[in-house]
């Protein structure tokens, strides 16, 4: 009987942890997801500064520590440990709403927007994980709202050397100056380089597309969205394109146009507000890729992409609610 | 090459099998006592037939499962009954034991009797026999193997399959059975076979065994028996996706396999009924894994069931001291251990020592569709938590609560480190209690 | 539950039991014109003129007026009135009276005075109706001009259309817009919910 004491005794002494399975876990953490986001959108970043200079890197940071001061500010009122503020979903916000601003806006205004995006874009409905919209988007919204001039009015890149006070975007271009008449079409290989005018962000191509292949390789967002929006948006297009390749622009310069590619690959794809079902992600992609088409082709915005998905983040809830996936074993019933 | 047969989603931990896989089994010599729990099978506990103080001997019965869910236990050494009291079970709560203090000679009773050709018993002999020896399935579930053999008559079975995948990661026994004793595994299925009506024998291994594959090929002549290497996978194991991943059969929501005509043993399982019918040896010891970075020396190990787990650990040259996390199971499905006196029992495939669980907090779910993606049985299993969160009982069911086998995907691969297997483990719980308050039958 | 002082009575009105922050009644109206601090004065003090004399008049007659009939009549109290401050309005503000759109004639179907007319003042004294009626238009007429305050200031940099804040800001739009009365609406609920739910918290622990 003393030697199972002892065994007993010895048992405590090296005191085990109790945990119910599973005892392993994988690497990836949610931390680790955002940075990746912010490491891949460094190339964007770079080429901001390569087309408009210290104007994108002043709004950049001005946004991005915005955005942190403003989460930091809700956590004290809601009463929260403010260690979340590191986890970089804030950073990430303040980032991506000013990669989508003109570069000739006010910092302030950014920081506004940046404020906006966190606490009612994100902090209002219990914080990370709990938002229905996308927070930059939110933001992005408020400030197209709130001042309306500023947010529509665009510099040439400093590549351009064309010396005028403001100047359309490719997009703008196209729907208010009659371009396909004109034949003044900004021609693809701009549009995918960059070297046209536009948000700070969101003009290169390119750059884009390097950061989002890397993060689809490392699984981080779900390529079947940005393949749903492209997808539709192309087939939209396509169709207006070929009854009336006078009045329509190719599929390709709506692909590379604007905010598409950002918009595709790193607003629509926030894991937050996009559907968690195989279905309800294929629904949720060409849902936004089809509003992009109506808003470019015959609404009264040049561009689509920033309401269209906000239109469909409205739709996540529904989709994650009705689309969920067969359970191994399931009968369905016929209907 | 073509497509390698396996189920949809599911998730690749690391294997870490290479601790012990090239290790053969070592009988362990049995300890100075056992510790044999009345209850170490799904179903009813045996009732004692032995008393403090009485003479038992090796393979003697000690316990008789009179239930239809329950099994006979069996004494793992000879010697003399210490106490029939409660020690605390495996699962963390205090279970009827015999302790048996060991005289350290094997004096086999005379209930064993060995059988000259059991290629020639009858099924009812079989599934007798299978009872007799108290065996349960030894994957880990523990499910008593005679009522398995057992199917209702109006759901015939046409495929028996003998599960070698051991995908839980760490884990080698099997995989040390499949080399070591491939005749009677083959053998032990083929009687399985007759004893359910079977018309053929698949055996799934998952391909980072092929030598096990070999190794059985090899006494295969003469059996309806097949060998499928599957891809490498958790949980290429679990029942219902391994029979998806074969046959391309779906067990019903709240289903077993013979709806679907299936049967499935374990390797291990197969290994004892073919000692059962030919030796007429019942279940006293089992192979068990012994391993994880914290075991000084990882060993593969014949075991007494009734072994208390600190002569185990003891006999693999002792833990590393910052040793904190000790499972009994598989890393992904097995309970962690708080004791080192509880003992081994029927259904414990391994011991695993890690250096640390994860204790560290979780962030907010963010929905990144993770767990919806690899759970092998197509929850939802961020949505079913929260419902069992806000306690809404009838959604959580209608989302396949009761569907969740447990398995472990979802809280391995959660980025956000969330909890979700032991939120739905609580769920169950409170599901299955309303619904015997429903149903009082 | 024991009968209220006339005190508190009042101040119910305004706070615990506010009809836009507590109750969300009669919300399209604030959210219609609250874009400036005038629109949100001649709103309160329509309002409050209507609810007044309705609560005032529905006291007088609930014993007289048969119990199926008694929506109907209220309405046409409230219509009453309603007309009486629309055209007083019209006359004499007509500029105000063409910014306010049709939200002064939809007075008669605000929930609030029906609302007050149906719970309160039909089954309460005289003297409690009115007194009940001033501290639920204090509690409407305090909400309306605290939008209207800030949405002026922040949409137009002016509160009455005198400049406050310099030309270093720059006007927020939205806030003029639908959008801005939503958010402050439910920033203000949000705020005052928090307010409210201290309040208890400090009662309970008293």
């Amino acid at each position: 009987m003393k030697d199972d004491l002892k065994d007993k005794a010895k048992s405590r002494e090296l005191s085990l942890i109790i945990e119910s399975s599973p005892h392993i876990r994988d690497k990836d953490t949610t931390p680790k997801i955002m940075y990746r986001v912010i490491i891949s959108l460094m190339p964007a970043v770079a080429t901001s500064f390569y087309f408009f200079r210290w104007r994108a890197i002043l709004l950049i940071l001005i946004s991005t520590a915005s955005a942190m001061i403003t989460e930091v500010l809700c956590l004290m009122a809601r009463r929260r440990t403010l260690k979340t503020v590191l986890d970089g979903s804030a950073a990430i916000t303040g980032l991506l709403l000013a990669l989508t601003l003109p570069p000739s806006l006010p910092p302030a205004m950014a920081a506004i927007g940046a404020s906006v995006a966190i606490s009612l874009g994100k902090q209002v409905y219990g914080g990370l994980g709990h938002n229905i919209f996308n927070p930059a988007l939110v933001g992005r919204a408020f400030l197209q709202a709130a001042f309306p001039v500023a947010m529509t009015t665009w510099i040439p890149p400093v590549t351009l050397k064309v010396d005028v006070a403001t100047y359309a975007t490719p997009l703008g271009n196209l729907k208010f100056q009659n371009a396909i008449a004109l034949g003044t079409l900004t021609p693809l290989k701009d549009l995918f380089w960059g070297n046209v005018g536009g948000c700070i962000g969101e003009t290169s191509a390119a750059a884009l597309l390097i950061g989002a292949i890397y993060l689809i390789l490392k699984k981080t967002i779900d390529w079947r969205i940005p393949a749903g929006i492209i997808l539709s948006l192309s087939a939209f297009t396509t169709v207006f394109w070929l009854i009336n390749p006078d009045r329509y622009a190719p599929p390709l310069f709506h692909l590379f146009a604007g905010g598409l590619i950002i918009g595709a690959f790193f607003m629509a794809t926030d894991m937050v507000t996009s559907p968690i079902t195989r279905a309800g992600i294929w629904l949720y992609a060409c849902g936004i890729g089809l509003i992009i088409g109506v808003i470019r082709l015959f609404g009264g915005l040049p561009e689509g992409v920033m309401y269209s998905i906000l239109l469909m983040n409205t739709f996540v809830p529904l989709f994650n609610h009705y689309l969920r996936p067969r359970i191994l074993g399931e009968r369905r019933p016929k209907k | 090459m073509a497509k390698k047969k396996t189920f949809p989603r599911g998730v690749h931990p690391e294997e870490n099998k290479e601790f012990t896989s090239h290790k053969p089994l070592e009988v362990m010599p049995s300890p100075e006592k056992v510790f044999i729990p009345l209850l170490q099978h799904f179903g009813a506990p045996a009732i004692p037939l032995v008393k403090k103080g009485d003479e038992v001997l090796l393979g003697q019965k000690i316990g008789e499962g009179k239930a239809v869910f329950s099994a006979h236990v069996h004494s793992s050494v000879s010697g003399t009954v210490a106490a029939v009291e409660d020690i605390i079970h495996p699962n963390g709560y205090p279970v009827l034991a015999v302790v048996i203090n060991n005289d350290g000679q094997d004096r086999p009773s005379p209930e064993i009797k060995p059988c000259s050709n059991p290629l020639t018993l009858t099924a009812e002999e079989i599934r007798q026999k299978v009872r007799e020896a108290g065996i349960v399935g030894l994957g880990g579930a523990a499910f008593p193997t005679a009522v398995k053999l057992s199917p209702p008559k109006d759901k015939p079975i046409d495929t028996l399959i003998i599960n070698g995948c051991e995908c839980e990661p760490y884990l080698t026994a099997d995989h040390r059975l499949m080399l070591e004793f491939p005749e009677e595994i083959v053998r032990g299925a083929e009687l399985a076979r007759r004893a359910v009506g079977a018309n053929r024998i698949i055996f799934g291994i998952e391909d980072n065994k092929p030598d096990a594959a070999q190794s059985l090929e090899r006494h295969l002549n003469g059996f309806p028996a097949e060998i499928v290497l599957l891809k490498t996978k958790y949980p290429q194991g679990a029942e219902k996706n391994l029979i998806y991943a074969l046959l391309h059969r779906e067990v019903p929501r709240g289903g077993l396999p013979f709806d679907v005509g299936v049967l499935v043993q374990n390797v291990g399982t197969a290994k004892a009924i073919w000692e059962a019918c030919a030796l007429g040896k019942p279940l006293i010891e089992r192979a068990i894994t012994v391993t994880g970075p914290m075991i000084r020396e990882p060993k593969n190990l014949l075991v007494r069931i009734g072994t208390p787990l600190a002569n185990i650990i003891a006999y693999c040259g002792g833990l590393v001291d910052h040793a904190r996390l000790i499972i009994l199971g598989g890393p992904m499905m097995g309970l962690a251990q708080s004791l080192l006196d509880v003992p081994i029992i029927k259904g414990s495939s391994g011991l695993v020592a890690l250096k640390e669980a994860y204790l560290e907090g979780e962030f907010p779910c963010i929905r990144c569709s993770r767990c919806v993606d690899h759970c092998p049985m197509g929850l939802v299993p961020t949505q079913i938590v929260k419902f069992i969160q806000f306690e809404k009982w009838p959604e959580a069911e209608s989302w396949g609560a009761l569907d969740c086998v447990e398995c472990g995907c979802c809280q391995y691969i959660c980025p956000s480190k969330i909890r979700l297997v032991h939120w739905i483990r609580l769920g169950k719980n409170y599901l299955i209690k309303l619904k015997r308050k429903k149903s009082p039958s | 539950m024991a009968e209220k002082t006339r005190k508190q009575e009042f101040f119910k009105g305004l706070w615990g039991e506010n009809p836009i922050t507590r109750q969300l009644l009669g919300l399209c109206s604030v959210l219609a014109v609250s874009n400036a601090v005038i629109n949100g004065l001649a709103m309160g003090l329509a309002v409050t003129f209507v609810l007044i004399f309705s609560s005032l008049i529905v006291s007088l007659i609930r014993k007289i007026v048969p119990n199926q009939v008694r929506i109907a009549s209220f309405i046409v109290i409230i219509a009453t009135f309603v007309t009486i401050a629309d055209r007083t309005l019209a006359a004499y503000f007509p500029h105000l009276s063409k910014a306010m759109g049709p939200y002064v004639p939809l007075i008669v179907v605000n929930c609030i005075i029906l609302g007050r007319a149906e719970a309160f003042a039909s089954k309460n004294k005289v003297s409690r109706s009115v007194i009940d009626a001033l501290g639920m238009s204090g509690g409407y007429f305090l909400t309306i001009l605290l939008m209207g305050l800030i949405r002026e200031l922040l949409g137009n940099r002016t509160i009455l259309g005198y400049p406050i804040l310099g030309k270093w800001f720059s006007p927020w739009v939205v806030m003029l817009l639908p959008p801005g009365a939503f958010i402050m609406l439910g920033l203000i609920i949000a705020i005052s919910n928090v307010i409210d739910f201290k309040i208890k918290e400090r009662q309970k622990r008293v």
